[in-house]
């Protein structure tokens, strides 16, 4: 009992005191070091023009951050899942199942703004809700029921849609969606900063804050850590786990309408493979595929990892084929990291 | 959970109020059209041109930038970079993004879907960067020029073909269409079912969509063989389902008793132009990659300073048994 709550407790915030010394921290924060050091090798093989660092133009950190500002969202709902040594197949589909939902209701059923966002929001909560119940009450593995859900929810965008891509387009008149929803696809800060990096910041924020100060925490790294003996020493498991999977599945709807409203369309093909990028930022941010151990802030370090590296290898022309070889080196280099980090 | 309430309005009314700090629309832009508002260097510049693809998983796509790439080696003046967007919006939006921060000097993209390609595009042109379309077209007029071919014409040319040369005593017909939904697909059998009206005597007995795939081409005809006792001719909307349909019917014994006609008309060893050559299909017809031409109207923007037309249709052409080997070697100077 003693041995699971100290366990539980000290996991997210008492890792570094408890193995002691300056590597234990460096492991810690390995994601936050690696972004770093990542992002000064972009700054050094930055093409330049007039002298000029074209990487670290405002401009083009910008257009980073809101390029992975979906992946991390996702990303974010994907650490509280694998934190409890889960895992969502589904959030890529959810996310099209998302985009197709805001087009259709806005534009199509000429519904508000707010009433749509709840509604699609509430689709996507209800989804992972569904999915963690079978995977708590029945004992299915995520990996199956999130697989199935990937299915279900691609098949649902494919009806609700009828296999095309719904056009957005913004008034007031009939078939055009409000003006208060292409707000969320424009740039504020004198047109610098994207809303869609704005929400990807209050949900990363949030979602630190959540783990830091919530009763709720404790919980789910005890599950991550040992399932029978967080059932054992009373922590809510099955309650944990839909829970965790609810807000798995709202971020990918929340990230489902940011992806709608960026791109002026929903499409059930939207979000094909997203799970996997989600995942990589995760992997990459130091979370254990086991649970019970990692962070959000890891995952946010894993995706603007992720964004800072794509852009500098697109900035300098790589070819898309080799792009991909050395994202998978990453993936593993982080993965290995993992394994050579002292135990807890 | 009480202490949960507390950070999460925090954050909420944080996001309310950076919001609120004020928004400016890309959207409403209304800065005239630019596009040629650079100064021209003409012939003594050096110009980088980026070239985005949707996805060169598709040999058509990956041909497409093979034609780019070897039609800008004789012009001295130009370098091609080239990103591939693996079929997803969002990437490709990102990756003009990318191209604007270098500053190229011309855009070539042929857009995954039109939608939600079209802001960016815009974004490019507005700066002042030329743009050419090719293949797929975006919405409105914020590009330079728009190169593609016409599906419904190949349809139509497809059609007349079977109609007059192929099946002039009539026959059973077999339709493989493409992806459901897709453009290309609904043009290329409106075409074709318009231009065999001509021949009463041809009759579509059966169609199904094999999705662009081979491998689904092939399952679909598997059905289709046991269903229809006489087929005498296979039109697939593109050839490889058509050499699909080839493998189902040979496997039951059948590829004597009907013909194929495919789309396309790929000039690569997997291609169209090659199984006609081979004889497995009768005849195919040309799907301009518009690489040559994109590269040429990219020549006649920056090196000769002028002006290009804003759309410019290519015309398909029909691949048989007595053009295939010459067309494909004219396709394949180099071998």
């Amino acid at each position: 009992m003693t041995d699971v709550q100290d366990k539980a407790v000290s996991a997210p915030t008492a890792v570094a005191e408890k193995s002691g010394g300056v590597v234990a921290t460096l492991f810690r924060f390995q994601s936050v070091f690696g972004l770093l050091a990542v992002f000064i090798a972009a700054i050094i093989f930055s093409p330049r023009r007039d002298g000029e660092i074209l990487f670290v133009s405002a401009d083009n950190l910008a257009n980073v951050v809101r390029a992975v500002s979906e992946i991390g969202i996702i990303a974010v709902g994907m650490t509280f899942v694998i934190l409890i040594g889960g895992i969502d197949l589904s959030v890529g589909a959810v996310l099209g199942l998302a985009a197709v939902g805001s087009a259709v209701l806005m534009v199509e059923s000429d519904w508000g703004f707010l009433p749509s966002v709840v509604l699609v929001l509430a689709i996507g909560l209800v989804f992972g809700a569904l999915q963690g119940m079978a995977t708590a009450m029945i004992g299915i593995q995520s990996f199956i029921v999130t697989l199935a859900g990937l299915q279900i929810a691609r098949g649902l965008a494919r009806i609700w849609s009828d296999g095309q891509g719904v056009a957005i387009a913004y008034g007031n008149g009939p078939n055009e969606a409000p003006n208060s929803f292409a707000i969320l696809g424009e740039r504020t800060f004198g047109g610098l900063v994207p809303i869609p990096v704005l929400i990807f910041a209050v949900v990363a924020i949030a979602a630190v804050v959540f783990l830091r100060v919530s009763a709720f925490s404790r919980h789910l790294y005890a599950v991550g850590g040992n399932e029978k003996a967080a059932r054992l020493s009373g922590v809510p498991v099955i309650r944990v786990k839909i829970a965790v999977f609810a807000i798995c599945g709202l971020l990918a709807a929340l990230a489902g309408i940011v992806h709608a409203v960026q791109l002026n369309q929903g499409s059930p093909n939207d979000g094909i493979g997203y799970e996997l990028d989600a995942i990589a930022a995760v992997v990459i941010g130091g979370t254990s595929l086991a649970g019970g151990r990692g962070s959000v802030a890891g995952t946010v370090a894993g995706a603007l990892l992720l964004g800072v590296l794509n852009n500098i290898l697109a900035l300098n022309n790589i070819e898309s084929n080799i792009q991909l070889l050395i994202k998978g080196l990453v993936i593993v280099a982080a993965a290995a990291l993992q394994r050579l980090r002292p135990a807890s | 959970m009480r202490n949960l309430k507390a950070p999460l309005a925090t954050a909420a009314v944080a996001a309310l109020v950076l919001a609120g700090c004020g928004t400016t629309s890309e959207r409403t832009s209304d800065q005239p059209q630019a596009g040629n508002s650079k100064e021209c260097k003409g012939a003594d510049g050096k110009y980088t041109i980026g070239m985005s693809q949707a996805n060169v998983a598709e040999p058509y796509r990956q041909r497409m930038d093979d034609d780019i790439k070897a039609a800008a080696k004789e012009v001295s003046q130009f370098e091609v970079k080239f990103a591939d967007a693996a079929q997803d919006n969002a990437k490709q939006v990102a990756d003009v993004e990318n191209y604007i921060t270098q500053q190229i000097d011309l855009l070539i993209i042929s857009p995954n879907e039109a939608k939600p390609l079209t802001a960016v595009v815009k974004k490019a042109f507005d700066k002042g960067i030329p743009v050419l379309v090719l293949d797929r077209k975006v919405e409105g007029d914020a590009y330079t020029g728009f190169i593609g071919g016409d599906n419904v014409e190949i349809g139509t040319e497809a059609g007349k073909y079977v109609a007059e040369k192929l099946l002039p005593q009539g026959g059973n017909v077999v339709e493989l269409k493409g992806l459901a939904g897709a453009t290309p697909q609904a043009e290329r059998h409106q075409g074709f079912i318009d231009a065999i009206k001509a021949n009463p005597k041809l009759k579509i007995v059966a169609d199904a969509s094999g999705d662009w795939l081979r491998e689904k081409g092939q399952a679909q005809m598997d059905a289709l063989l046991k269903a229809n006792p006489k087929i005498d001719l296979v039109y697939a909307h593109n050839d490889p389902m058509a050499e699909g349909a080839y493998l189902a019917a040979k496997a039951v014994g059948r590829e004597k008793e009907m013909k194929f006609i495919g789309i396309d008309a790929l000039p690569i060893p997997s291609g169209g132009i090659k199984a006609v050559e081979q004889g497995r299909l009768s005849a195919t017809f040309t799907y301009p990659t518009n690489g040559k031409e994109a590269i040429a109207a990219a020549k006649k923007i920056l090196v000769d300073c002028g002006t290009i037309e804003k759309t410019q249709t290519l015309k398909t052409r029909l691949i048989d048994k007595e053009n295939a080997a010459s067309i494909y070697a004219e396709e394949n100077p180099t071998g």
